[in-house]
């Protein structure tokens, strides 16, 4: 009874999204009828753009925006026990733990997606999937890493810390927020959903003609992109505003944690960028679903004018994933060498830098697309001076660990581990970015390991890092230390074995996204599965000590870290307006090792922060 | 300069020295055949990458390692570390060594390569081979000598190829992995790619010499390949009299 009533907003979801699924059917059936198309996908865009918006209503947004609109009273908010996760609410922490307990949960499930595929490749023929299998299984495992990616640390991190460390109560538009979590789970239905529509063969980066004549599971994926999209844009809109309207009196941009920098870096991008891919994915839609024709060629469409949209959005993409990266990292490594972060205000300049070089490099994905010669060395040019602010990154990384008091908890582990992998990272994309060895490369096991070096190396690492840093903030509860440390050494060598082995295998010729490959190549196909096995086994350490920790470790006290930024200085979790006197920025939040330096202080009797408003 | 910066410079050095000497030690054993011209251009490109990026990761390990090892802290911290900003002269040596270096990079064996692979491909070719592609299969012109294949890519030794590709349905890519030279086959455009190939071989003696799709296609991607086979000018005529042959018997 009580579970019924806790779940009672998101069954009144499902019952209005049915509604809406049938009602979008029913005008699919009705339009098709009359232009003499099939009506198979047309009756499946327009019964999820209702029933999409069905959900959206009953779960929230017709309680949230819809009754105060016409008069009706407003209902409150959820009380204090678990039902408060499971509802619309617009408490950025609390839509800060659905985000991150959904993408963990997302990330174990293309983990195990991952372990398939690895399976099959464990030996050349068929071991447990066919090829159309092995393709649904990859491009899944594809867009579930991708939303990982780009939403855990945006939607998680950032929603629960970034106010509490600007010093706000909440974000600048609470119910965009809960909306942009709330149209996440139709994204994950679509997606499960596809192996039932006959998969998706196109990888998650979906390059027409392919994905125009394949089976109806791509239009879910299309829809399902799609609607992530808009998630990403309304979230880079919400903290953009945030950051520069609501932080707390004193808080000048100067003294912005540079975890706050970093993802006002990134929700720049999400904000632009992401409408780009939007556009493509939905000419996509049009060329399958009503036949017109941007992309086929014998109609006089342009194949490669696709790879040109999605790249210009999804190379900024890996920006949006790996600058907040870079901002977990190095507030981890500043506060755990209890040391100040070094060169700071270089910092912020790389990370604006790298936003603008991010719009200008993404035609390095397209050196063999068949793009005129012409277009090679600008490309080449713009994508290798990102070495530079990114050199910046690691000589603050450097810097401030020097000298320091280095106190090695896991979550500083976990970022150094970052600087290391992705230094790999970074050159061994030196080798994708110069052309003469790109048109080898390109589409090879040497891509593959170069792209899980900075994203599951690099940004993976860092959520690692922040997921035990602000787990007691989180949570209230301590980490098992010593399950942590067991965490970290065998995920980071089991990781490193097997991606550095991926390297062998392009270097030898294994090209990417096969379901087989010649026999020459079985060895190191063997090594690298096995490697992968123990990689996916260490992150069920990771699963027990979050779960055990939760449900009963030690209760953390308000700073257990002595950090010295905003987040720890409240309780742990903090409570429903975040801060029972609101705080004034004196001072910069690295100071360590300054005499008498003060970041916060609470306000004043009568203190103006609401004036900021 | 101070004692620990010391010791992480000859830790540098020795990182750099070992690696530098198991890169040209390792190096030339690494590639799989290389069997055109091209190749080579992109295997000495990528050798000299690994010479530039050997220093680059020694320097990070050498601080990494030397900075766990001497500025650990037993337990939680007792005191904070030196309040150290910034370091001008640190930030002007860091700025020049990374802007001298991308620039190289840039230079060689960026524009460099391109260069000699452009001069190459700006040759008169000795033989034209058209190559269309399809859902999951190659088909291979030769329209000089009047003959087509889907069996297998057949190519004299020694001998300028222009290869040009197109594609009769999704997006497909021409790589031979032998050759290290690559070209997406799309749809409604005929793309170029080129390779002088320089020793004979084929695919029953190495599997390199394959021509494999590179672009996901669809179900048969994985398996979209035939058998490449370099061979003496005297073999090629020969195989194409007797191709032309058994065409003019089929019509």
């Amino acid at each position: 009874m009580a579970a019924a009533s806790g779940l009672k907003p998101i069954l009144k979801g499902l019952s209005f999204a049915l509604v809406g699924l049938l009602i979008g059917a029913g005008l699919g059936l009705l339009f098709t009828s009359l232009t003499n198309r099939p009506s198979t996908e047309p009756v499946i865009v327009l019964g999820y753009v209702f029933a999409l918006l069905g959900w959206l209503l009953g779960v929230g947004l017709w309680d949230a925006w819809g009754r105060e609109w016409v008069g009706l009273p407003v209902q409150g908010e959820a009380g204090h026990d678990w039902r408060r996760f499971f509802r619309f609410t617009t408490d950025h922490k609390i839509i800060g733990v659905q985000y991150l307990v959904t993408f963990v949960v997302v990330m174990l499930l293309a983990g195990i997606a991952s372990v398939l595929m690895r399976v099959e490749l464990m030996a050349p023929g068929k071991n447990i999937l066919g090829p159309n299998e092995f393709n649904t299984t990859m491009s899944l495992h594809g867009i579930m890493m991708i939303a990982v990616a780009v939403a855990t640390i945006i939607g998680g991190f950032a929603n629960f810390l970034l106010p509490l460390m600007i010093g706000a109560d909440d974000v600048a538009f609470p119910r965009i927020n809960a909306l942009s979590y709330w149209i996440i789970p139709p994204v994950a239905v679509l997606l499960l959903l596809t192996p039932f529509f006959g998969g998706f063969d196109s990888g998650w980066t979906a390059y027409p003609p392919l994905s125009v004549i394949n089976a109806h599971g791509q239009l879910l994926f299309l829809l399902a992109f799609l609607t992530f999209g808009v998630s990403s844009i309304l979230g880079g809109l919400n903290f953009l505003t945030t950051i520069i309207k609501l932080r707390a009196p004193g808080m000048t941009w100067g003294r912005l944690p540079i975890f706050v920098w970093s993802i006002f870096a990134a929700a720049l991008i999400s904000l632009t960028a992401t409408q780009f891919v939007a556009y493509g994915l939905l000419m996509i839609i049009l060329d399958r679903v009503v036949g017109m024709s941007f992309f086929r060629a014998s109609e006089g469409g342009n194949p490669l004018l696709y790879e040109h949209i999605f790249w210009f959005y999804s190379h900024p993409a890996v920006y949006i994933m790996i600058l907040p990266a870079f901002g977990i990292a190095l507030e981890v490594l500043t506060h755990f060498s209890r040391k100040p972060l070094f060169a700071y205000k270089w910092v912020v300049g790389a990370f604006l830098g790298i936003v603008g070089l991010s719009f200008i490099v993404w035609a390095h994905h397209l050196y063999t697309s068949g793009m005129p010669n012409s277009l090679h060395i600008p490309f080449m040019v713009t994508t290798e001076l990102i070495s530079i602010p990114t050199g910046v990154v690691f000589l603050a990384a450097l810097g401030t660990i020097w000298m320091g008091r280095l106190w090695l908890t896991t979550p500083m582990l976990f970022a150094i581990a970052f600087v290391f992998n992705f230094l790999i990272g970074g050159v061994t994309g030196i080798f994708l970015a110069d052309v003469p060895t790109d048109i080898q490369l390109q589409d090879n096991y040497f891509v593959v390991a170069h792209f899980h070096y900075t994203i599951m190396g690099g940004e993976i690492f860092a959520i690692m890092a922040g997921l035990y840093y602000w787990f007691p903030k989180v949570t209230g509860r301590m980490y098992h230390e010593k399950l942590g440390k067991v965490h970290f050494w065998s995920m980071f060598l089991t990781y490193n074995v097997t991606f550095l082995a991926m390297f062998w295998a392009g270097i030898q010729g294994m090209n990417r996204r096969v379901a087989d490959y010649i026999p020459d190549l079985a060895g190191i196909n063997l090594f690298v599965s096995i490697a992968s096995f123990f990689l996916a086994a260490s992150f069920l350490i990771l699963v027990y000590n979050l779960v055990r920790s939760w449900a009963r470790g030690t209760v953390a006290s308000a700073s257990p870290w002595r950090a010295r930024t905003l987040e720890w200085q409240t309780s742990s979790p903090p409570p429903l307006e975040n801060f029972p006197h609101p705080p004034v920025v004196v001072g910069h939040p690295y100071d360590y090792g300054v005499p008498g330096s003060v970041h916060a202080a609470p306000a004043p009797v009568g203190g103006g922060s609401e004036d900021e408003r | 300069m101070n004692r620990h910066a010391l010791i992480v410079l000859l830790l540098w050095l020795l990182l750099a020295v070992v690696g530098e000497f198991l890169v040209v030690r390792l190096a030339p054993g690494m590639f799989p055949v290389v069997a055109a011209e091209e190749g080579e251009i992109v295997d000495n490109a990528f050798t000299f990458l690994m010479i530039l990026a050997v220093p680059v990761l020694a320097f990070v390990l050498a601080t990494l390692l030397y900075s766990l090892a001497s500025f650990r802290s037993r337990g939680t911290p007792s005191q904070d570390g030196p309040p150290i900003h910034t370091n001008r002269p640190v930030l002007f040596v860091w700025f020049l060594a990374t802007i001298g270096l991308t620039a190289l990079m840039i230079v060689h064996p960026g524009i460099t390569g391109m260069r000699e692979l452009a001069d190459r491909a700006d040759r008169e070719p000795d033989l034209v081979v058209k190559v269309e592609t399809m859902r999951f299969g190659w088909r291979i012109t030769y329209p000089e000598q009047k003959i087509n294949t889907f069996q297998e890519l057949v190519l004299p030794v020694g001998k300028h190829v222009r290869f040009e590709v197109t594609s009769l349905d999704v997006l497909h890519a021409f790589w031979v992995p032998a050759f290290r030279m690559k070209i997406d086959a799309v749809p409604g455009m005929v793309t170029t790619v080129h390779a002088t190939p320089n020793r004979t071989g084929g695919f029953q003696n190495d599997p390199n010499f394959r021509l494999q799709c590179a672009e996901l296609c669809g179900i048969g991607h994985s398996v979209m390949q035939v058998p490449v086979r370099v061979v003496e000018q005297k073999e090629f005529d020969a195989w194409a009299a007797q191709q032309s042959k058994l065409a003019r018997r089929s019509n």
